[in-house]
């Protein structure tokens, strides 16, 4: 409930108290918003499965979005940077749907 | 679920998913914002960048065409105008010459009485010359203008005729030119006047500095003479 409560909260606040994002990050904020979906959809399909624990979510929730900003800080570094984001793009989504379907046959049953 | 049981793992994933949420909308916020350049990669940049430039150089270079362009239609304006202007005057200067338009000035009004008809012609012709030779710059006899080609006649006697047109007494000769050369040149001793009062004519000279010839005198175009090229700038 308080994880619901925090996610709109922060929808909330990043819309409407327009939060100056540091120059130096803002290549890594759109990677890193699809990494850490793809931890929240693999934490609810856990909580789904009965196996969810916290710090399994905190820990690959942080270590999702530290590997994708890093993976694309390299990549720039290396002048492949947007092939290399996209990259991580594909993969990411690829693992969103894995685990959506998976969450999609537990509500469905089917 | 409610109320909600407060631990620090719910806590945890409470302030990660409120980071979630925020990256989130700021994210969206910031493409739905319509400036293509945010969060644009460093070699689009770059690129964009040198396409600009690329623009500019372009731009800037037809600007300095098109300010030399104008700068060349400045001048051949102000060089045809300069043209127009001296076309112009030199119009009017010949103008008067030719007698094709008014002229106005200081000048002397030259009244002939002859009361007896003893003046002729040739009296007229050497008043005229007397006029010319003291400098006068535009003359009218009677309603007649005297330009180069003005020549005098008497197809009967007493009857004088002036470029064919016919003139009688009083004869008045409006003079443009200096008064001062003009006066004394009539009234020298064995001169004009005192030659048209041996004919008992009376002749008046009234100096002003407003005379009005206003007579004219058709343009005409030679038949023959033509301007020869390169032969001065006349």
């Amino acid at each position: 409930m308080i994880a619901v409560l925090g996610l709109v909260l922060g929808v909330v606040v990043g819309f409407f108290a327009r939060p100056v994002i540091p120059h130096e990050l803002e290549p890594y904020l759109p990677i890193a918003v699809v990494a850490a979906l793809d931890a929240v959809f693999g934490g609810l399909r856990a909580l789904l499965d009965g196996i969810f624990d916290d710090k399994v979510f905190v820990v690959s929730f942080l270590s999702n979005v530290v590997v994708a900003a890093l993976i694309v800080f390299l990549g720039d570094k290396l002048g492949v940077g947007a092939q290399l984001s996209t990259g991580v793009v594909v993969v990411l989504g690829i693992r969103i749907f894995s685990n959506a379907a998976a969450i999609r046959r537990h509500v469905f049953r089917a | 679920m409610w109320p909600p049981r407060v631990s620090r793992a719910q806590l945890v994933v409470g302030v990660l998913l409120f980071a979630l949420g925020a990256g989130l909308a700021i994210q969206v916020r910031t493409n739905t914002e319509s400036d293509p350049l945010r969060g644009a990669r460093e070699s689009d940049l770059v690129r964009v960048l040198d396409e600009l430039e690329q623009r500019t150089q372009r731009l800037e270079a037809e600007k300095h065409r098109l300010e030399v362009s104008r700068d060349q239609l400045e001048s051949s304006n102000n060089r045809a105008e300069e043209a127009r202007q001296q076309t112009d005057q030199r119009a009017q200067v010949l103008g008067i010459l030719a007698g094709t338009v008014k002229a106005t000035g200081p000048g002397i009004t030259l009244t002939i009485n002859d009361p007896q008809g003893n003046v002729r012609p040739d009296m007229l012709l050497d008043t005229l010359q007397e006029l010319r030779a003291a400098g006068a710059e535009a003359i009218q006899i009677n309603q007649v203008r005297v330009v180069a080609s003005t020549w005098f006649d008497e197809p009967v006697q007493g009857q004088i005729t002036i470029d064919g047109q016919r003139v009688t007494a009083p004869y008045v000769f409006k003079v443009i030119g200096n008064p001062q050369d003009l006066q004394p040149a009539l009234n020298i001793p064995g001169g004009v006047i005192r030659t048209l009062e041996k004919k008992q004519a009376q002749a008046v000279v009234v100096p002003s500095q407003q005379v009005l010839v206003d007579a004219l005198r058709a343009p005409t175009a030679p038949d023959y003479a033509r301007s020869a090229p390169g032969a001065g700038n006349g």
